[in-house]
C-alpha cells in the first residue's frame, strides 16, 4: 500500500512539474516520457519531436537528435522503464483507466481472449516500429511526422489550445485524423490496462532496452517463488513475473511486489 | 554481473559527458527552448490560427521595434517571414511568397533584399529560426500579435499615425491564412502588402527614427 501510494505521489507531482508552463517557466530540456510541448503549460520538449527536428527531409541534425536520445539514457540506465510507471503524465492517465480495463477484462471473454492471445507478444514490437518508422523514417524521407497525428499532442496538445483560446484557431487537414487515432488510443486504453505502453509509445520503445542493463530494477528469487501467479496477476504489462528476467516491458511499478504473499519480489539496485 | 556494471559505467559516462558537451559548445538549452518550446510548428498542432489583418501600434510583448526593422523602416515597409525547418505550412507557404514578391531564396538561410513592388519599395526579410542571428529570431515575439507562438508567420511593418506622432505600425498573419487554395493565399497576402504600402505612403513625411 505505501508503495502504491508513493508511486501515485511522484506521478501526481510529476505532471504537475510538466506543467509548469502555466506560471510561465518554459526550459530547453526535454522530457524523459511523453509529453507534447504544444500543450499550453508544456515545461520542455518532446523527446519525439525533437528527434523529428533532427532527422526532418534527411537533413540531420545531430545535436537535436543526441539531446534528447542522451536524456533518455541517462535517466533509463539508472532507473530504466520506471519513467513510464513512476513519471509519465500519460502513465497516470492510464493509471486511471486501468480500473476500467480490469474490470472489462474480467467481464467480457473477448477482451481477456486479447490480453492472451499468442499474437500478443508481437503487437509489442509495433512500438520500435513506430519509432523507427513513422518518427525516424518518414520524418527524414518525406518530411510526414509521427507529430502530425499524435494522439498525445493531439489530447494534450490541440484540445488544451482550442479550449483555451476558443474562436481563435480552425481544424487543419491532420486534424480529423489526429482526432480518430486519440479515440482509438481512449479505446486502447480502456480495454488493454496499458495499453499505450505496450504496445504503441515510442519513447517507451526507447526506454525499454534499458531495462536490460539499468541500475534499478526488479528481481524474483526463483527458488523460493511458488508459482501462484498473482503477481502476473497484478501487472498492468501483462508480463509473466515469475519467469521474467529484466523484461524490457517492465515499468517497474511494484505492484508484483505488494502482490507477492512470500515477499520473493523486490527492487534491486546494481 | 561485472559486466553489467561496466555496461552501466560506460553508458552512464557516456550520456552525461555528451550532455555536458551539448550544454557547453552547442548552447542546445536556448535552441530547444526558443526554437522548440516557445515556438510551435502551427502544423504540428493540427491547427490554422484565424487571422485579423490588423494594423497596431502596441508590440506583442511590449519591447522596442528592433534595430533592423527600424533601419529599413526608412526605405519603404517590411514584410517578415518567419519560418523553421520542419515546418509543414511553410513549406506551402515557400513557393506563394517567392510569388508574390518574384525572389528566390533558400529556406535554410536569413535572406533579406529590397524589392519594388506595386510602385514601392519594400523590404522582404527572411527569417528561419534556425538559421538566423538571435536579434532577427527574438523579433518573432515581438511581432506575434495575437500571441500564436509558430510558424509560418508574416508581418508587415510599416507607418501609422498615432496622437500627432509618426510611428511603427504593423499586423501580422499566421500558418496558412486560413485560407484553402494558392490563389486565396495569394491574394491575401498582397492585400495585406498593399494595405503596408497606402499606410506607409500617408505617413512617410512624418518620421523620424528617433520619434519611435
Amino acid at each position: 500500500m505505501i508503495l502504491k501510494i508513493k508511486r501515485l505521489t511522484t506521478q501526481i507531482f510529476s505532471t504537475l512539474l510538466a506543467n509548469l508552463g502555466n506560471i510561465g517557466i518554459k526550459t530547453g530540456f526535454c522530457y524523459p516520457f511523453f509529453y507534447c510541448h504544444a500543450c499550453p503549460a508544456a515545461i520542455a520538449g518532446c523527446p519525439l519531436g525533437t528527434i523529428e527536428r533532427g532527422v526532418y527531409r534527411g537533413n540531420f541534425r545531430w545535436r537535436l537528435i543526441l539531446y534528447p536520445l542522451m536524456i533518455i539514457g541517462f535517466i533509463g540506465i539508472i532507473y530504466g522503464r520506471a519513467v513510464c510507471g513512476w513519471m509519465c503524465p500519460i502513465g497516470l492517465l492510464q493509471r486511471a483507466t486501468g480500473g476500467v480495463a480490469r474490470k472489462l477484462r474480467h467481464q467480457y471473454a473477448f477482451i481477456k481472449k486479447i490480453g492472451q492471445h499468442k499474437i500478443e507478444k508481437h503487437l509489442r514490437y509495433t512500438k520500435y516500429l513506430l519509432l523507427t518508422g513513422l518518427v525516424v523514417g518518414t520524418t527524414a524521407i518525406l518530411g510526414f511526422m509521427f507529430t502530425d497525428i499524435c494522439p498525445i499532442g493531439f489530447l494534450t496538445g490541440s484540445v488544451p489550445i482550442l479550449i483555451l483560446s476558443p474562436g481563435k484557431f480552425t481544424e487543419n487537414i491532420f486534424f480529423y485524423p489526429a482526432m480518430i487515432i486519440s479515440i482509438l488510443f481512449i479505446i486502447l486504453i480502456l480495454t488493454v490496462e496499458r495499453g499505450w505502453c505496450r504496445y504503441l509509445c515510442p519513447v517507451g520503445a526507447m526506454l525499454a532496452p534499458f531495462n536490460r542493463i539499468s541500475v534499478f530494477h526488479i528481481f524474483v528469487d526463483k527458488s523460493r517463488c511458488i508459482g501462484c501467479q498473482r503477481c502476473s496477476d497484478v501487472c498492468p504489462m501483462g508480463i509473466d513475473v515469475p519467469n521474467m528476467e529484466r523484461d524490457p516491458e517492465c515499468i517497474l511499478c511494484g505492484k508484483c511486489i505488494e502482490a507477492c504473499p512470500y515477499n520473493v519480489i523486490e527492487f534491486k539496485r546494481n | 554481473m561485472k559486466k553489467i556494471i561496466a555496461i552501466q559505467i560506460t553508458i552512464f559516462v557516456l550520456t552525461s559527458g555528451t550532455l555536458m558537451g551539448l550544454f557547453l559548445y552547442h548552447n542546445i538549452y536556448d535552441e530547444v527552448q526558443l526554437k522548440i518550446v516557445s515556438v510551435l510548428c502551427l502544423s504540428c498542432i493540427k491547427l490554422n490560427p484565424k487571422t485579423h489583418i490588423q494594423f497596431i501600434f502596441q508590440t506583442a510583448n511590449h519591447k522596442a521595434h528592433p534595430d533592423f526593422v527600424l533601419e529599413n523602416l526608412t526605405k519603404g515597409p517590411l514584410f517578415i517571414y518567419y519560418t523553421q525547418d520542419a515546418c509543414h505550412g511553410c513549406e506551402i507557404m515557400d513557393p506563394i511568397i517567392k510569388d508574390v514578391f518574384n525572389i528566390n531564396f533558400d529556406k535554410k538561410s536569413f535572406f533579406y533584399k529590397t524589392v519594388f513592388l506595386y510602385n514601392s519599395n519594400i523590404t522582404f526579410i527572411h527569417i528561419n529560426l534556425d538559421h538566423s542571428p538571435s536579434e532577427m529570431t527574438n523579433s518573432l515575439f515581438i511581432y506575434d500579435k495575437d500571441h500564436v507562438g509558430g510558424v509560418p508567420m508574416f508581418v508587415v511593418v510599416t507607418l501609422g499615425y498615432d496622437f500627432d506622432v509618426v510611428k511603427p505600425y504593423y499586423t501580422s498573419a499566421y500558418g496558412t491564412l486560413d485560407l484553402d487554395t494558392y490563389e486565396e493565399r495569394k491574394e491575401a497576402l498582397a492585400d495585406m502588402i498593399l494595405d503596408g504600402i497606402e499606410l506607409y505612403k500617408q505617413n512617410q513625411a512624418g518620421f523620424r527614427i528617433e520619434e519611435r
